[in-house]
């Protein structure tokens, strides 16, 4: 139904140390070595970002978090600085 | 058909269910002991619990600091017990945080934690801000890793950390622990631990009620957290107190759940929340004057009254003023300075899911604190007071069953003890529950037959063509505490959802693919046995509570505290609820 996370194939390294901490376990790794885990219950998903934070290529943008639309902030936007 | 369950016995002298925070904290310290401790952890302890992705506060009394303000340890003590919980606390429990919370600070220190700043102006050179309490009273720190950390320190002194299983059943021999039984979260196998001593730390008892924004997985607290501590704990006739205080949903930064709650803590100092004309419902807040620090003695007596008499009321009752029209309401920062406002980035990246929520806001959003503002709606229902419901300890930490410690949020009658109290609670359960085992010289002879049951059970569950899937099941549940115990409740419908949910129950046979579906199937039998004590104890309690509760019967709509200013504990015996009261002292 979601799609919560979305990795890099060009920057995952398939470590897998994602799958290893998510708290809900929801991912699994990639049956083929060295390509990003699988996300194998998506509507699962907690939105904690324990993967997110512990991915040793997240500031390569390795793995990137997108809250679903119903979660997504309501913002009362100011003008421009 | 029992064959597919394959059974691993592991005997310790320690055993820790549950490696949040308080779970970690036991660990660590009943290591030192030399006694045999192993921590058992439903999902992975370096992301686990509470703070799994981090918590940027803690309240603590600090001599170095509080003294020259002359507010003492007994003034946090009165501030917390009457302006949090209003009366309704165990101060034995309270006075065990209050003591012992700034030596666990400077425990996580020597953990490798960052909780002293260059740039700080305050004694120690620590970040200290506004909380609950009259005085400011809480670290602010790098808390970010703090379970990576404590994960890491545990395993340096030998605990042993058995991760993805999640325990479903606590063993017991002539009124003594014996033992618990687990289900590999990942590998299937029934997990039968024999142990000395117990600590029980699971958590809280999260989804008892739909979410409000329909993702299922989002809430404030973890998700995972489903009061498992509460179940085995009331299917072993172990009795529970609280379990009544499900409150209605509160205000908070809208549809991304989080730990960002009130305008005190993560976001202060600076934050407002104001409506949509700008007009101020809460004033923002400030640091505490440092500099002139021990200048003025402070009067805690006259600031407690002030802040009871409701001119200081952080948390009013939005609810209510929507529902006269007022709103939308929104946290607002735009008054912040450009040194204020990065220090509340630098707070909410330390604090649970800040640090994701911070990039999201930022790099999907474009949002900006000195510019923008963001709605405050209401939060989906959860325990109220965190671990004001949970286990009845001794000031020892143990239950009415000797070698079962009870730690952090499983531990019932103290409200708001979140992180301190799971710091403190902790290291005194490990303490204790390392010298229970130490002066017992074997493991009590434990009966096969909870063993066989739940293999049958889970058997059962993974072989079943028509059961149903745990999210069926879950949803009925969760509409029933719902309707029957949300913000109003009476006699007759409260007896209807016992009703209701006896017909769940019966038609709740589950049906998994696999372990992991599995571990959601015995979740969901969590939920359904706290629902059921959130019922009955609703149903038993005959007053209402609101302050600071919420906690309203129709039927009864006074606070009674000459007969009600009580703990209600319930267990279960021979399938019969069973009542005691619990007096509070004064």
């Amino acid at each position: 139904m979601f799609n919560p996370i979305i990795f890099n194939e060009d920057v995952c390294t398939g470590c897998n140390i994602c799958v290893d901490v998510c708290l809900m376990e929801i991912l699994a790794p990639n049956p083929e070595k060295g390509r990003p885990p699988l996300v194998k219950y998506p509507d699962e998903c907690a939105y904690d970002g324990a993967c997110w934070m512990q991915c040793p290529q997240r500031e390569k943008g390795a793995i990137k978090i997108v809250p679903p639309l119903p979660m997504r902030v309501s913002i009362l936007r100011g003008e421009k600085l | 058909m029992n064959s597919v369950i394959e059974v691993v016995q592991v005997d310790t002298d320690v055993l820790i269910i549950g490696g949040g925070l308080a779970g970690c904290m036991a660990g660590i310290k009943a290591s030192e002991s030399g006694v045999k401790v192993t921590i058992t952890e439903k999902a992975n302890t370096l992301s686990s619990g509470c703070a799994g992705t981090g918590v940027d506060h803690s309240w603590a009394y600090i001599p170095m600091i509080h003294e020259q303000m002359g507010w003492t340890m007994e003034d946090l003590i009165e501030d917390h017990a009457r302006l949090i919980a209003r009366g309704f606390i165990n101060k034995e429990l309270l006075r065990l945080v209050a003591r012992e919370n700034y030596d666990r600070m400077l425990d996580l220190e020597k953990f490798g934690v960052k909780i002293r700043y260059e740039d700080s102006k305050i004694p120690g050179k620590f970040r200290i801000v506004y909380q609950f309490h009259t005085m400011p009273s809480s670290f602010n720190f790098d808390g970010h890793d703090l379970k990576i950390r404590l994960t890491r320190e545990a395993r340096k002194r030998g605990v042993g950390i058995i991760n993805r299983v999640m325990m479903v059943a606590l063993l017991l021999a002539d009124g003594q622990i014996a033992g618990a039984l687990g289900i590999g979260t990942n590998d299937g196998k029934l997990y039968s631990f024999r142990a000395k001593a117990v600590v029980m730390s699971t958590g809280r008892a999260n989804r008892l009620t739909p979410n409000v924004t329909g993702i299922w997985g989002n809430h404030r607290i973890p998700v995972n957290e489903t009061g498992d501590g509460r179940a085995m704990a009331f299917r072993a006739g172990i009795p529970v107190i609280n379990m009544e205080f499900l409150s209605s949903g509160y205000y908070s930064i809208g549809n991304y759940e989080l730990n960002l709650g009130s305008p005190r803590n993560t976001v202060q100092p600076a934050a407002a929340v104001t409506d949509a004309d700008g007009e101020v419902i809460v004033p923002r807040t400030r640091f505490y004057d440092w500099p002139n620090l021990g200048k003025e003695k402070v009067d805690a007596a006259l600031n407690r009254q002030n802040m009871l008499s409701g001119g200081r009321n952080a948390r009013p009752p939005y609810a209510q003023l929507y529902r006269q029209g007022q709103g939308p309401f929104y946290l607002d920062l735009t008054g912040g300075t450009e040194e204020e406002i990065k220090y509340i980035e630098w707070s909410i990246s330390n604090e649970g899911k800040g640090s994701l929520f911070l990039d999201y806001l930022k790099n999907q959003e474009g949002f900006d604190f000195r510019r923008d503002k963001l709605e405050w709606l209401p939060n989906s229902r959860e325990m109220a007071g965190t671990a004001a419901s949970g286990l009845v300890v001794d000031n020892g930490l143990e239950t009415e069953v000797k070698g079962l410690f009870g730690a952090g949020d499983d531990v019932g009658g103290v409200p708001w003890a979140g992180a301190p109290g799971a710091f403190t609670m902790g290291w005194r359960a490990g303490e204790r529950a390392a010298r229970e085992a130490g002066a017992q010289k074997n493991h009590l002879p434990v009966d096969t037959k909870p063993v066989e049951s739940l293999k049958e059970t889970c058997s059962g569950m993974l072989t079943s063509q028509k059961g149903l899937h745990w999210r069926e099941v879950e949803l009925a549940v969760q509409n029933a505490v719902d309707y029957y115990a949300g913000d109003v409740r009476a006699e007759k419908t409260l007896g209807r959802g016992l009703e209701r949910l006896k017909d769940i129950k019966k038609n709740a046979s589950f049906k998994a693919e696999n372990p992991h579906e599995l571990m959601r199937c015995l979740e969901v039998q969590s939920i359904i046995d706290n629902a059921e004590m959130v019922l009955a104890a609703s149903l038993e309690r005959q007053e209402s509570r609101r302050v600071p509760f919420g906690f309203y019967r129709a039927d009864f709509p006074e606070q009674d505290d000459k007969e009600w200013l009580a703990f209600l504990a319930l267990k279960k015996k021979e399938g019969k609820f069973e009542f005691s009261r619990v007096p509070i002292k004064p």
